[in-house]
């Protein structure tokens, strides 16, 4: 126990006092292999355990030649009093587990347990990649954050590029808070129009877990300069048999206003049929990143019509 | 009056603006790259192989001016961005360039090892055997 935490410990020191900004984890020596990865932790006063790790993941890769490795595991939910998920039992969690290999013509194939390649968050559905603590009602409702099976990636142009998904199995992963499924078909689009502009189509059907299949369909776009930044996404959902969202989405913008303070504002209203709830949720934040990768933020978040508005402070670290 | 000012402004800009150029090694198979795929190289959007071996890609330290150069002029993005940038293409498990300390260091890499990529100041490259594969100004 004593030599994981002093490996954390390093792995963390040496990462935040990095002389180069870009370069993350540690690469073992003579090995293509790299260690990283991230820690968040929240506080919410209206929470039964205010104080929370919701995070605490070690990410791995490794690169040779035409093949890569990537995974992620984590502790989630782990509280001041040693629980983690409400539990004692400390549950390691395959987050991601993916073997790519590179063909030819920018054409790449993907098997394992992976982010599935629909819009923009779930692209980086972290504390410290995003600008905001909490996410918008679409990461978890709409479709599921990974697939376990294959993926095929072709790079269209300069650089827009076609995804295709497919599971047809079980989901090796964790049966956390995201939809969970043993069918999955997902298709997107990425198109990048200017330096600083882009867009993404998704479409997709899945059956949860011995349950109903539901299609999806979403379109999102980003602006991102150096001065601002704005995201939107928009969703449908439908079942095959009873009730769907009929609508789901977020306006997000981001005004870098100096190098290390960020001011958010994200507008959002989603309809669910199965809650019965159709609603608009208004979130105001704000982000100090004294270095890129570490972030403290906080937020408030109204919403019309649950019990939800509250304050949510964090701090991340990804090392 | 004019045509003297207009002078001045050119030769202040001739004295201040340095070539770099991105360079390759002798049996790089492209004779040129565009500025789209050289951001593309350097920011590991695309795999770039060239039979069975990956493109060994370079850069220079933190504060290495050329890198400044590099950075704003050709790859067109603030420091800000490109570390935004790098956090999420770690998450994605994408790799950056290797980090490399000064310019005879990297001409030493770019005559040993094939394939391999990375930029320099025109000045410090005669008599190497390397490909220039783009030139560019220092602004």
């Amino acid at each position: 126990m004593l030599y994981k935490k002093a490996l954390l410990c390093t792995l963390l020191i040496s990462s935040v006092t990095a002389s180069d900004p870009t370069s993350y984890g540690w690469n073992i020596p003579n090995t293509p292999l790299n260690i990283g990865g991230y820690i968040d932790a929240t506080y919410e006063s209206k929470r039964e355990d205010e104080f929370m790790f919701n995070d605490i993941a070690l990410l791995f890769s490794a690169h040779k030649n035409h093949f890569d490795l990537l995974g992620e595991v984590e502790i989630s939910d782990l509280t001041l009093d040693g629980k983690s998920n409400g539990s004692r039992d400390i549950e390691i969690i395959l987050e991601r587990l993916q073997v790519s290999y590179a063909l030819e013509n920018e054409q790449i194939l993907t098997v394992g347990r992976f982010n599935s390649s629909v819009g923009y968050w779930n692209q980086a559905p972290i504390n410290i990649l995003q600008d905001t603590t909490t996410k918008p009602n679409i990461v978890k409702n709409i479709f599921p954050k990974a697939t376990t099976g294959v993926m095929y990636q072709k790079g269209i142009g300069d650089e827009d590029s076609l995804t295709l998904a497919l599971q047809y199995n079980r989901d090796i992963g964790s049966h956390d808070e995201s939809i969970v499924v043993d069918r999955h078909m997902a298709i997107a689009y990425y198109g990048v129009s200017s330096d600083e502009l882009s867009w993404r189509l998704s479409a997709g059907s899945y059956r949860e877990f011995r349950g109903d299949n539901t299609r999806y369909l979403g379109v999102g776009t980003q602006y991102d300069s150096d001065e601002f930044a704005l995201q939107g996404e928009f969703f449908i959902q439908k079942h095959d048999h009873g009730l769907s969202i009929p609508y789901s989405g977020y306006l997000q913008s981001v005004w870098h206003f100096t190098d290390k303070h960020d001011s958010v504002l994200r507008l959002e209203r989603y309809k669910d049929e199965f809650l019965d709830v159709s609603e608009i949720i208004f979130l105001l934040g704000y982000v100090y990143r004294p270095w890129e990768r570490f972030a403290l933020k906080g937020e408030y978040i109204y919403h019309s019509k649950l019990p939800l508005n509250r304050f949510v402070y964090s701090f991340s670290v990804m090392f | 009056m004019l045509r003297t000012l207009l002078l001045i402004l050119l030769l202040g800009r001739l004295l201040i603006s340095e070539e770099i150029i991105v360079i390759g090694d002798k049996n790089f198979p492209k004779e040129t790259l565009t500025i789209q795929e050289i951001r593309a190289v350097f920011l590991d959007k695309k795999r770039f192989f060239i039979g069975e071996k990956k493109v060994l890609v370079m850069n220079y330290k933190f504060h290495h001016p050329l890198r400044n150069c590099f950075e704003k002029n050709i790859l067109k993005k603030s420091q800000r961005s490109l570390e935004r940038y790098w956090a999420k293409a770690y998450y994605q498990g994408k790799q950056p360039p290797k980090i490399i300390k000064s310019i005879p260091m990297l001409l030493g890499y770019i005559e040993n090892v094939h394939p391999s990529i990375g930029y320099s100041d025109v000045n410090a490259t005669f008599g190497k055997e390397i490909k220039i594969l783009y030139k560019g100004e220092c602004l």
